[in-house]
């Protein structure tokens, strides 16, 4: 920062007046926080992320339901078509692709300065991909391979064209070189998924296919880590800062974690194919876990400067997320080594898709949406707040009720018990009606009235 | 970035700075400046991340004139 002298230009004087827009100039507007002229134009339409962030509540609540139903088999499972495989699914597409698919059309053009186009097409998205889920989803839970494959390929052709717009969107950025180069690693990792799973749908048809055991190994590995979480790193280094008013991590080191993070990508890829499996396993796990560290040592770093401190249901569900993401590395270490564990397939399952990525984009979802929410304050009322939008006591029962249902889950793995199971369901359903309360609510207070709504607007920088 | 101080009240000029560092500067001084302030940023876009924020502490922008090219801003507490 440089304190210049005053023969800097003096700003003109105060024109509070007017602002250009197309059609001609209006007076300016000064409400508080309110947007004054042409400020959307860099916002999809509120109704885009919103109905993303609407499907994956509705789906979250669907997966707990299916692990319910799938409760006798899922503290077996080790593979294959039936409910937990639906309650899985459920929560990979539903939930966290769904919600990454919001906020990626959304942030991505933020981070990367551009206008945000392709309101239409993302529309199409959401109306393709979300009725494609519940097919997938039901015909993996029914095990019906023909409503999987019709499924799976709709929501396929849904990816595609995200990722297309998303794409168009990289190619044209300006700046934040790390974000955006965490985009395009989520995309060439959402590629080669896609042609994983189209694979594995494949052989359920009884079509020719690579063999499964590769297709797997990819899919399991490029959806968790390359898609979703190179996604979630990226936006990470928007989303944290601003959130917690901090600096950015310098680029060199979003950059670094970033070449990291790709290298153990590639190499755990080559292993799944049969390329000196166990040596490249290891030195994945190892170089994924340096890419790991140094990305949780930026986000330390922000938040222990930033001007504020978070708190909350949401800060505790982040930090819960990133203890799963280590936790998932420290059982890939394991499984790297061939050291026996019990159940490692579900314990790895239970920690990556769980406790890292449910954790971390449910703490994520309950401060973006409010905050997306208050940007698109309607012009003319008093801009609500986030802290407004958002309904303190449901995420509280949320994280309660998440926290109790994974532990639950936890002892159902360890014990093979099918009533945890089934326990550990009953606690993530009340807690997914909890977080749809909020969403509610928040839906809710968007279309009231803001004048004498009890806006909390506080003091807190 | 840059700031200075002049009849007016406190100016920063964020221009250039990816985000979320214009919100963060811009934050930065209104907590310095406090509920007696007024801070003019200058921008070289529509700073979307800061109505909220500002909303949230009770703050609000106005806009201003400002040279072609430039979006400038004028923060204030609420009344």
């Amino acid at each position: 920062m440089t304190q210049a002298p005053a023969h800097k230009p003096r700003p003109s004087p105060r024109a509070a007046l007017t602002i250009d827009t197309p059609h001609g100039p209006r007076p300016a507007r000064t409400l508080a926080g309110a947007f004054i002229g042409g400020a959307k134009g860099r916002l999809l339409p509120a109704s885009i992320p919103l109905r993303f962030f609407g499907a994956a509540v509705v789906y979250h609540l669907l997966a707990w339901l299916a692990l319910a139903a799938g409760s006798a088999q899922w503290a077996g499972f080790g593979g294959g078509l039936g409910w937990p495989l639906a309650a899985l699914h459920l929560v990979t597409l539903g939930v966290l692709g769904m919600a990454a698919l919001g906020a990626g059309a959304q942030l991505l053009p933020v981070a990367s300065r551009q206008g945000a186009t392709g309101a239409g097409a993302l529309a199409t998205v959401w109306w393709l991909y979300t009725p494609s889920v519940a097919c997938v989803a039901l015909g993996m839970a029914l095990a019906r391979p023909p409503l999987l494959a019709a499924g799976a390929a709709a929501v396929a052709l849904a990816l595609l064209v995200w990722g297309l717009l998303t794409a168009r969107n990289l190619l044209g950025a300006r700046g934040m070189p790390g974000v955006v180069g965490h985009g395009w690693a989520a995309l060439v990792a959402l590629l080669l998924m896609l042609l994983a799973a189209l694979g594995l749908v494949g052989i359920w048809l009884g079509l020719p296919a690579p063999p499964r055991h590769a297709l797997l190994a990819l899919h399991r590995l490029l959806a968790p880590y390359g898609f979703i979480g190179m996604l979630t790193l990226g936006l990470s280094y928007i989303l944290l800062p601003m959130f917690m008013l901090a600096d950015t991590a310098p680029e060199r080191h979003q950059l670094t974690s970033l070449a990291l993070a790709s290298c153990a990508l590639l190499l755990a890829a080559l292993a799944a194919i049969g390329i000196a499996p166990r040596p490249l396993q290891l030195a994945a796990v190892l170089i994924g876990a340096g890419a790991v560290g140094l990305h949780l040592w930026l986000m330390a770093r922000a938040a222990r400067s930033g001007m504020r401190h978070l708190s909350g249901p949401s800060w505790l569900l982040l930090r819960l997320g990133w203890a799963g993401l280590l936790a998932s590395l420290v059982l890939a270490f394991v499984w790297a080594m061939r050291w026996p564990l019990p159940r490692l397939g579900l314990w790895f399952s239970w920690s990556l898709i769980g406790v890292w990525q449910l954790s971390f984009l449910l703490g994520m979802l309950q401060r973006v949406a409010p905050f997306l929410a208050a940007m698109h304050g309607a012009p003319g009322r008093r801009a609500r707040t986030p802290s407004a939008l958002t309904h303190d006591g449901a995420l509280r029962l949320h994280l309660a009720c998440h926290c109790v249902g994974l532990a639950l889950l936890a002892l159902a793995i360890a014990t093979e018990s099918a009533w945890a199971t089934l326990a550990a369901a009953a606690a993530g359903t009340l807690g997914a009606l909890a977080f749809a309360g909020f969403y509610l609510a928040l839906l809710a207070r968007i279309r009231a009235p803001a004048e004498g709504s009890g806006d909390k607007a506080r003091k807190q920088t | 970035m840059q700031q200075w101080q002049d009849e007016e009240g406190w100016h920063i000029d964020v221009r250039g700075l990816p985000p979320p560092q214009p919100l963060v500067h811009i934050l930065r001084l209104v907590q310095q400046v406090g509920a007696a302030g007024v801070v003019i940023v200058h921008h070289d876009r529509d700073p979307q991340l800061l109505y909220p924020e500002l909303a949230q502490i009770g703050w609000q922008a106005e806009r201003i004139a400002a040279a072609p090219g430039e979006l400038r801003l004028r923060l204030s507490p609420l009344p």
